[in-house]
């Protein structure tokens, strides 16, 4: 397996240099009978010219792109840092925009994402509005509920304290005493013992 | 003195834009009285000027450093490149008002002063504004007194108490007074 894999990768490189090593391993990579009986006869030769054809035209085709990449190259080979790089054929410093029909566009787009802007928050104080509504109603009708179940146990001990009826009648005479307008008379009572 | 960049003039409409509708093309509408005459706006000394093109090309025979003003000054460019509206530019909103929010007579003289708007001074408003939005001051009787950005949504301050802050002032008529020293000069 690795010599296969040497030879393989070695092939490529040394085909150039030396038909020896190819007349060695040749026998795997190529596996041809044929070019085994031809080999021998003329080592290097018969390989050599099939793929330095194939480089060459390739070569030849680079070095054409690089004779065309050289119209590219400054003539001095100077450094530029980066900042000083001035573009070609653009105006130095700042462009202005002193016509009517940029300056319109520009406010036609500010205008758009102004109003995107204000659409969006109105929805979202919509959507807000309409959650706190609905957390309000909640609320109500909890408090309902609770008010509702107050009630019911107000009215359970209002039934449990009217059964008995012994308890009544003592509260009715005190009231009586109290409401029948029996504090004149005891005042004057009063009074009349006073200046007794 | 110079014609404003782009992204200049950009940083500028999206500042007048808080305030103003749609209608602000019309500022750079041209006049009907001179078709080759038009309003532009023109910085000088970081300060923007809304100016007409017939008197800012006059101006130019003045030294940089002798002209002080000239038109209608809308606000300044800050050194980090935003837009600062000042108290002049108050009737160039005014005219294009998106929003407006009408003042009693007695909240006039507290917002004059420098004070916020509280609910209670309020008596009128636009409705659908949103919150943190700009909006124009005027008293009762329709003259803008300056102007600020709400507080709160139309909805959210009906449901404010009394001395709650509505809207937050930016500028005002007070100003003229207040800052005399460096509303104008440069320095």
């Amino acid at each position: 397996m690795a010599p296969s894999r040497t030879s393989t990768v070695k092939s490529k490189h040394a085909a150039n240099k030396s038909g020896i090593r190819n007349s060695k391993n040749s026998g795997k990579p190529q596996g041809d009978g044929v070019s085994k009986s031809k080999k021998p006869k003329s080592k290097g030769p018969p390989p050599k010219p099939q793929k330095s054809a194939g480089n060459l035209a390739t070569l030849k085709k680079k070095r054409r792109v690089y004779t065309e990449k050289e119209l590219g190259i400054p003539a001095l080979n100077m450094i530029t840092p980066v900042g000083v790089e001035k573009p070609k054929g653009k105006k130095k410093g700042k462009v202005f925009v002193d016509d009517r029909e940029s300056m319109l566009t520009i406010l036609a787009m500010v205008n758009a994402d102004k109003d995107g802007q204000i659409e969006s928050k109105m929805m979202k104080a919509r959507q807000m509005e309409e959650i706190r509504e609905a957390r309000k109603v909640e609320a109500e009708k909890r408090q309902e509920v609770r008010k509702a179940k107050l009630d019911e146990t107000k009215e359970g001990m209002r039934k449990k304290r009217k059964r008995p009826t012994g308890a009544d009648e003592e509260k009715d005479t005190t009231r009586n005493e109290a409401a029948a307008g029996t504090k004149p008379l005891k005042l004057k009572k009063r009074k009349s013992v006073s200046f007794a | 003195m110079r014609p404003l960049t782009e992204t200049e003039t950009q940083t500028l409409f999206t500042k007048l834009a808080n305030y103003t509708g749609t209608s602000l093309k019309n500022l750079i509408a041209p006049l009907s009285d001179d078709p080759n005459d038009r309003y532009v706006f023109r910085l000088h000394q970081s300060r923007c000027y809304y100016v007409r093109l017939s008197l800012a090309n006059l101006a130019t025979s003045i030294s940089r450093d002798k002209l002080l003003s000239l038109g209608t000054c809308l606000g300044k460019f800050t050194k980090s490149g935003k837009f600062r509206l000042h108290i002049t530019a108050l009737p160039i909103l005014a005219e294009h008002a998106r929003y407006k929010v009408w003042v009693k007579a007695n909240g006039e003289m507290p917002f004059l002063y420098g004070g916020h708007i509280v609910k209670a001074h309020v008596g009128r408003w636009s409705e659908d504004c949103p919150e943190h939005q700009g909006v124009i001051v005027y008293s009762m009787n329709d003259t803008p007194l300056g102007f600020g950005v709400t507080a709160r949504s139309t909805q959210e301050a009906r449901r404010l108490d009394p001395t709650g802050i509505t809207c937050f002032r930016q500028a005002d008529c007070g100003e003229y007074l207040r800052d005399e020293d460096t509303l104008f000069a440069t320095s």
